[in-house]
């Protein structure tokens, strides 16, 4: 880190009972979840850089008879492997890559490497490429034969089924880091190489884009406007993200945006188009959004919105699970705050930053509730007011 | 206190405030002559409880039949579940369930004799189940019932620990599995555990075997029932508890067998879809906190402010909140009593507990108004909070001879008392139902018992009264008849009487139903317009 938050005087301990609120999370180990039929193209501890080919999805999944494989008889091995150490073959079939992604750097196995991936036991979870099998073909019918492709799925009565398909896309990372763990059909787990500003909730798909963040108006953030100009970009949004706006952007190929707040009803109608999208076996671009507080209208917090806005224009990644925006770096100029700063995060003065003044001990609030307070001055106010201890956060590193 | 402060940052400014009041008491405590909080956080032994976080399981069937019994066990030993069956789904959506990193377990059970419409499934099912332990080795299975039979496509897979083989594992005292040295999550662990009928009631002892393979070690529900049984024997009466958190909710009953004997009957049910706001609410989990709410929501409004109360759950406690956080709360105890209808089916406890953060922070006598309108059964009832939510480490005291004696110190410390509920059923609408008239002590009352309505009478916490009751038709409360006496203990809400319908009877109308919660609470609840 470039720097650190002043610390001229020690918090007050009282101060130290409002809930702390991490901005950024230091190397996470972010998940990318496969499903059956999907394979990892990465092993674990390899390094890899944003743009590589991490995995290969395959978008028409269906149960495949593979019929009798390798070494039936023969006692299966004690456990899957987590992921061959030699690296996969890609077999994705040429086509087009995102404009905004560094060109694939496709892993070249040796040729040794590959046979004795084709000669390991048949596992669940292993990577299969079909033989005679076609399926919804006719017999005799002499048409360019498709590959057919997943993972072996179980063994029954010495047959295997699989799960597989004819039409493959490839995954690429969004960022950079190690890969810890890579299990066809479950999950790539990698450690990122940078930090990452922490989100509450996230969806849509993993992606990478230019951090685009609207001039700040009195430290607050200008009006939105999409336009072409914003493709490729990841938006910083404000406090609230309408369905609109999200259905906006990705028809302006915005790669993602971040706002204060989601509602779930957003969130529900953008998976809901992707279902859709991935039903009609439509390429999809990578479109990802991120919200710091939650589903009611927040504004985002000054010190994040100081933060993002000093990475403006630089190379950032949203990835869902968690939900993080991911810088790539380790060097992230920190806002400097004062020992003291607050934000109200819910309650009736939820959005609200200032001063811890002192602890107001138990307090009756509205509707005769007790709740343990503080008070704090808010904003430019000389006046203190007194907030319910729970609905305060104070920000760490 | 907010949960969300810390644990030492809570202690400090706990023994903080002791240290102001009392320094003599603090100086005991720790036995020294001016004590430094730090030093006295430091020093003092902890008793701890903690929510086990919600797991998810996958529950595999033959047949739909089957599939819902098993999710119903499931689910009432706390899991967060996603279910299919092989005559509903084909083997890519199940193994979708399986292979889904956010699955912690997998259950796959039958009939002790499998039926014909799973029994053609199962060979299927077991060479998928074991496939994917294969892949993820994390995975807990369950074979439970005649799936045990498939044993031996796991046993190639790592090693299987037999239910049956551990000593006591069916015992009805038995509460971890790892306690027993069972391993609940590690590599290849394969439970073979009963079929989803067999315990009293059914499928209790699949129960257990699902609690200990989700729970951490000091996991607060189970030690809530742990105390709750303890309770009853202390006291000698029956407890019921409700516990609602964020992680689940609890119910628990816990009674002496028969007059005289000293052994302790106890039920419960442990819940994911107990917590106050779930994990990814459904449209029933919406609608179920829409029918509570005085408060008029858009549901996608409530979803945003029910998916917030998760992120952030002691935050907005006040005012709408407040008023938000008491439907979400009567809705989680709802689906608590659905799930366990064969403690509705006994009569009403002498006690009734509310556990939970969530009542920590609301009047006594609306608590008291929400323990009346969910648990609703002829009866006379003492209303206690655990409010301190004591409960949870008490329980959690290993020994329970020591567990007794620690409850039986601290019973009245540890329940708030709210005051006594008198609940009769049968009584005709439309007129008069009788009087009731209050002595004892301080208080003096005389009440004309109008139907379909809920009184309080204040009566003091440590108070007693004698509430002599003539109904002019024979009721059922105690017993059924038309003269009782009963001796009522006050509390922080008083003596009520409720003579409103069993079941409650509610208005169709969204909004006439509202104005009916409204009316009932706002006689208990008069800072409300603050």
């Amino acid at each position: 880190m470039s720097a650190r938050a002043k610390a001229s005087a020690a918090p007050p301990p009282a101060y130290l009972r409002i809930a702390a609120r991490r901005m950024l999370a230091v190397s996470p180990v972010i998940r990318f979840c496969l499903a059956p039929g999907d394979r990892s193209l990465v092993a674990p501890g390899q390094p890899i850089e944003a743009g590589t080919p991490m995995a290969e999805r395959t978008l028409d999944v269906d149960i495949t008879d593979a019929g009798r494989l390798g070494n039936n008889g023969a006692p299966p091995p004690a456990a899957a492997p987590t992921a061959s150490p030699a690296l996969p073959t890609p077999v994705w079939k040429s086509g087009p890559v995102p404009l905004d992604t560094p060109s694939p750097r496709p892993a070249e196995p040796a040729r040794q490497e590959e046979s004795q991936e084709r000669r390991s036991p048949p596992v669940p979870g292993k990577w299969w490429v079909g033989g005679d099998e076609r399926r919804g073909r006719a017999q005799g019918r002499k048409e360019a034969r498709m590959r057919v492709a997943g993972t072996l799925l179980y063994e029954l009565d010495g047959r295997w089924r699989v799960a597989a398909g004819e039409r493959q896309e490839v995954m690429f990372a969004p960022t950079s880091g190690v890969v810890v763990e890579a299990r066809n059909g479950i999950a790539i787990t990698l450690e990122a190489a940078g930090a990452a500003i922490v989100g509450v909730l996230a969806g849509g798909t993993p992606s990478r884009g230019r951090l685009d963040v609207p001039k700040l108006v009195d430290g607050e953030l200008g009006p939105l406007t999409l336009d072409v100009s914003k493709a490729g970009s990841i938006v910083v949004a404000g406090g609230r993200i309408s369905a609109e706006t999200l259905t906006r952007a990705r028809a302006m190929n915005v790669r993602g945006m971040i706002a204060g707040s989601l509602g779930s009803g957003e969130l529900r109608d953008l998976a809901a188009s992707e279902a859709r999208q991935r039903a009609g076996l439509h390429d999809l671009p990578s479109f990802g959004v991120m919200a710091l507080d939650g589903h009611q209208t927040r504004p985002i917090a000054s010190p994040i919105l100081t933060l993002l806005t000093s990475l403006a224009g630089r190379e950032v990644a949203i990835v869902t699970d968690p939900p993080l925006l991911v810088l790539d770096a380790m060097d992230v100029p920190l806002p400097q705050l004062p020992p003291d700063w607050v934000r109200v995060r819910s309650g009736p003065h939820a959005g609200h930053e200032g001063r811890w003044v002192s602890s107001a001990g138990l307090r009756r609030f509205k509707a005769g509730i007790h709740l343990e307070a503080a008070n704090v001055r808010l904003g430019e106010d000389n006046d203190t007011t007194v907030v319910a201890l729970a609905d305060l956060e104070r920000f760490i590193f | 206190m907010p949960a969300s402060a810390g644990t030492e940052a809570l202690l400090l400014g706990l023994v903080d405030r002791v240290r102001q009041v009392d320094q003599a008491l603090l100086e005991e405590v720790a036995v020294l002559e001016k004590p430094k909080p730090e030093a006295v956080v430091a020093d003092l032994t902890r008793l701890e409880a903690h929510s086990s976080p919600p797991k998810r399981i996958a529950v595999i069937a033959g047949s739909k039949r089957q599939l819902r019994r098993l999710e119903e066990v499931s689910a009432r030993a706390g899991w967060l579940i996603t279910g299919g069956s092989a005559d509903d789904q084909d083997a890519i959506d199940l193994s979708r369930l399986l292979l889904s990193p956010e699955t912690h377990a997998v259950i796959l059970g039958s009939d002790p004799v499998p039926g014909g419409d799973e029994k053609r499934h199962l060979q299927m099912l077991g060479a998928l189940v074991s496939a994917a332990a294969r892949s993820r080795p994390e995975l807990a299975v369950v074979l439970a019932g005649g799936a045990a039979a498939l044993e031996p496509l796991f046993l190639a897979a790592g090693s299987a620990v037999k239910l049956t083989d551990v000593p006591g594992a069916r015992d009805a005292d038995r509460d971890k599995l790892e306690d027993r040295g069972l391993p609940s999550t590690g590599p290849h662990s394969v439970l073979i555990a009963p079929d989803a009928e067999s315990g009293m009631p059914a499928g209790s002892a699949l129960q257990q075997v699902l609690e200990g393979l989700r729970s951490r070690a000091d996991d607060s529900r189970l030690a809530i029932a742990r105390s709750t049984r303890s309770l009853a024997y202390v006291l000698d009466r029956s407890i019921e508890t409700v516990e609602v958190g964020l992680n689940g909710g609890l119910r628990s009953r816990a009674e002496p067998f028969g007059p005289g004997h000293r052994s302790i009957v106890e039920s419960h049910g442990i819940m994911a879809l107990g917590s106050f706001s779930p994990v990814d609410p459904s449209d029933e989990v919406i609608d179920g906190v829409l029918s509570w709410s005085t408060v008029a929501f858009d549901r996608q409004r409530l979803a945003d402010r029910l998916l917030d109360l998760r992120l952030w759950p002691w935050g907005e406690a006040e005012g709408e909140g407040a008023l938000l956080r008491l439907a979400a709360a009567k809705a989680a105890v709802s689906r608590l009593v659905d799930s366990t209808p064969e403690i509705s089916l006994r009569e009403m406890p002498d006690v009734l507990i509310a556990g939970g953060g969530i009542w920590s922070s609301t009047p006594a006598s609306v608590v008291a108004l929400a323990m009346a309108d969910l648990v609703r059964r002829p009866g006379v009832s003492l209303l206690t909070c655990d409010q301190a939510r004591m409960l949870g480490p008490l329980g959690n005291i290993p020994d329970e001879d020591e567990r007794r004696l620690m409850l039986r110190d601290l019973t009245s410390d540890v329940l708030m008392s709210l005051g006594t509920l008198i609940l009769p059923s049968g009584i005709r609408q439309g007129r008069s139902a009788g009087r009731m008239r209050v002595s004892g002590g301080v208080v003096n009352s005389d009440i004309d018992l109008q139907p379909g309505g809920i009184w309080s009478v204040e009566l003091a916490p440590g108070q007693t009264a004698t509430a002599e009751m003539d109904f002019k038709d024979a009721v059922r409360l105690t017993t059924r008849g038309k003269r009782f006496s009963l001796e009522v203990a006050g509390g922080l809400g008083g003596l009520f009487v409720d003579l409103r319908d069993i079941p409650l009877r509610m208005p169709d109308r969204a909004d006439l139903k509202r104005s009916t919660w409204e009316a009932w609470q706002r006689a208990m609840w008069p800072e409300i317009d603050e």
